[in-house]
């Protein structure tokens, strides 16, 4: 089972069977539903603080009416974790280092938003696009510039976690194969690389939950111009 | 967790015809979660035991009859020098970086595991302890009442002793005042009878003055002059005859 760096990468399939999907949905499998026990044991009373701390956390600046799309928003911030935190562990597939399924959700969303925004508030919305205190002469300019800034977002949503995590894989993926190399030609370089590896590794779960949080804190700011 | 499957799965075999109901019946054994819901079933109180934090105690048990207690871990050996040495599992880049998260993932829970347990617990023995404080001061008022109620009670029956110490109170205000009233009636009729004796003893002394009056003054005028010198002669004669036996009796 010789790997190449970018086995990682690619769908995982099994007898030119995709298993893609069971690596989406499996991880589910660690988040029960409701109990009929009133005091639930120490992994869902963690799940349900944790999540009911980060939702109220996410919801605070946004109006009532934005409050309809806790459920969404939760539950892309779990599901953002999750792939992101079980594709640290080796030998691991990566859904959301596709960028199929971030653009997807990245799109998906973001133009769920702004056309929230056109049809309840068009004014408001358009308004958006010229910030306020700008000196009149700029206007055109600045009207440009805000839409295309408007068009980027879903592109920079997407992109943003595709790269983030491809690239902390990649740089692993490298740093572990310079280790293994080095293992018997240069062993205290190996052991310097080792450190670096170690570090990175640390950086790579932080980068995971950063960049979970970030998608979604990025979508409330969306949401909150637009509800 | 497998368990959690099998029961959902065992849930859309029922319902898949033939086949399915008779895998349900057949697989039965294999079935560990509860198949009621209502009373609620219990929770064993901690989680399996679980060794080196992967495996579970029951393989050592298992093994412990016929390898003793080194069984286990000579299978573990055993299992990674087989793979390694048939090359079934390749050493690459990822064995370095598997062996860092190891490490990454061991400290992390070993050095935080404790704290965040009991931080999850205290969550829920404060959701506990509100119930748990409802229920107390449920208890301690319902107590309370109680203890009011024996009291009440209590109270009753001092009453009939009240009613009798104000029935007594009342007996004795009427016994007093009758026997003022009989008092003054006494002294009312002795009043009268008292005047109709004094009337009586006034007419009595009348009529005997009267009497006597009219005696002395029929005696006064019935005494003629003569009778009246000789009387005054004998008394005269009758002094003379005392002085001389005084005189008399004076001498001897």
């Amino acid at each position: 089972m010789t790997l190449s760096l970018f086995d990682q990468f690619l769908s995982p399939v099994m007898f030119w069977i995709p298993l893609v999907a069971i690596a989406i949905t499996l991880p589910w499998i660690l988040f029960p539903g409701p109990t009929t026990r009133w005091v639930n044991n120490r992994s869902l009373t963690s799940q349900n603080w944790l999540l009911s701390q980060a939702t109220s956390q996410i919801f605070l600046p946004i109006n009532t009416p934005g409050h309809k799309w806790a459920l969404l928003l939760s539950s892309l911030l779990i599901f953002l974790i999750t792939m992101n935190t079980a594709g640290l562990l080796p030998y691991t597939f990566t859904p959301t280092s596709q960028l199929s399924i971030n653009m997807g959700l990245a799109g998906a969303l973001w133009m769920g938003v702004v056309i929230l925004g056109m049809r309840t508030q068009p004014t408001h919305s358009l308004g958006h696009l010229l910030p306020e205190g700008a000196p009149a002469l700029l206007t055109p300019i600045l009207v440009i510039i805000e839409t295309i800034s408007l068009f980027i977002r879903p592109i920079a949503l997407g992109v943003r976690l595709t790269a983030n995590l491809t690239a902390g894989h990649l740089l692993i993926q490298l740093t572990s194969t310079a280790t293994l190399v080095l293992l018997t030609i240069m062993p205290l370089t190996a052991i310097a690389t080792g450190t670096l590896l170690f570090l990175l590794a640390l950086l790579e779960a932080a980068v995971a939950l950063i960049q979970a949080y970030v998608f979604v804190l990025l979508l409330s700011l969306y949401l909150q111009e637009n509800v | 967790m497998l368990s959690r499957l099998v029961f959902l799965s065992a849930n859309s075999l029922r319902s898949s015809g033939l086949i399915g109901a008779g895998l349900v019946q057949a697989s039965r054994s294999l079935q560990t979660s509860s198949q009621r819901l209502a009373p609620v079933p219990p929770l064993p109180e901690h989680g399996g035991k679980v060794r080196h934090g992967l495996i579970p105690e029951e393989l050592f048990e298992f093994l412990y009859p016929k390898t003793g207690v080194t069984g286990p871990y000579m299978l573990g050996t055993g299992l990674i020098v087989y793979l390694l040495s048939k090359e079934l599992y390749v050493i690459n880049h990822e064995t370095i970086y598997a062996i860092c998260i190891g490490t990454i993932i061991v400290y992390g829970v070993k050095k935080y595991g404790a704290t965040v347990a009991a931080f999850i617990d205290s969550i829920n023995e404060e959701k506990v302890a509100k119930a748990q404080v409802a229920k107390d001061s449920h208890i301690s008022f319902l107590t309370e009442a109680i203890e009011n109620e024996k009291k009440e009670q209590w109270r009753v029956e001092g009453r009939g002793m009240l009613f009798d110490a104000k029935r007594n109170n009342v007996a004795m205000l009427l016994e007093t005042n009758y026997r003022e009233r009989q008092h003054m009636v006494t002294n009312e009729v002795k009043r009268r009878l008292d005047y109709q004796i004094a009337l009586q003893h006034l007419n009595r002394r009348l009529q005997q003055e009267h009497m006597i009056n009219w005696v002395e003054k029929n005696v006064i005028s019935s005494i003629t002059p003569q009778q009246e010198k000789e009387s005054i002669a004998k008394c005269i004669a009758d002094l003379k005859v005392l002085a001389k036996t005084t005189q008399a009796k004076a001498a001897a």
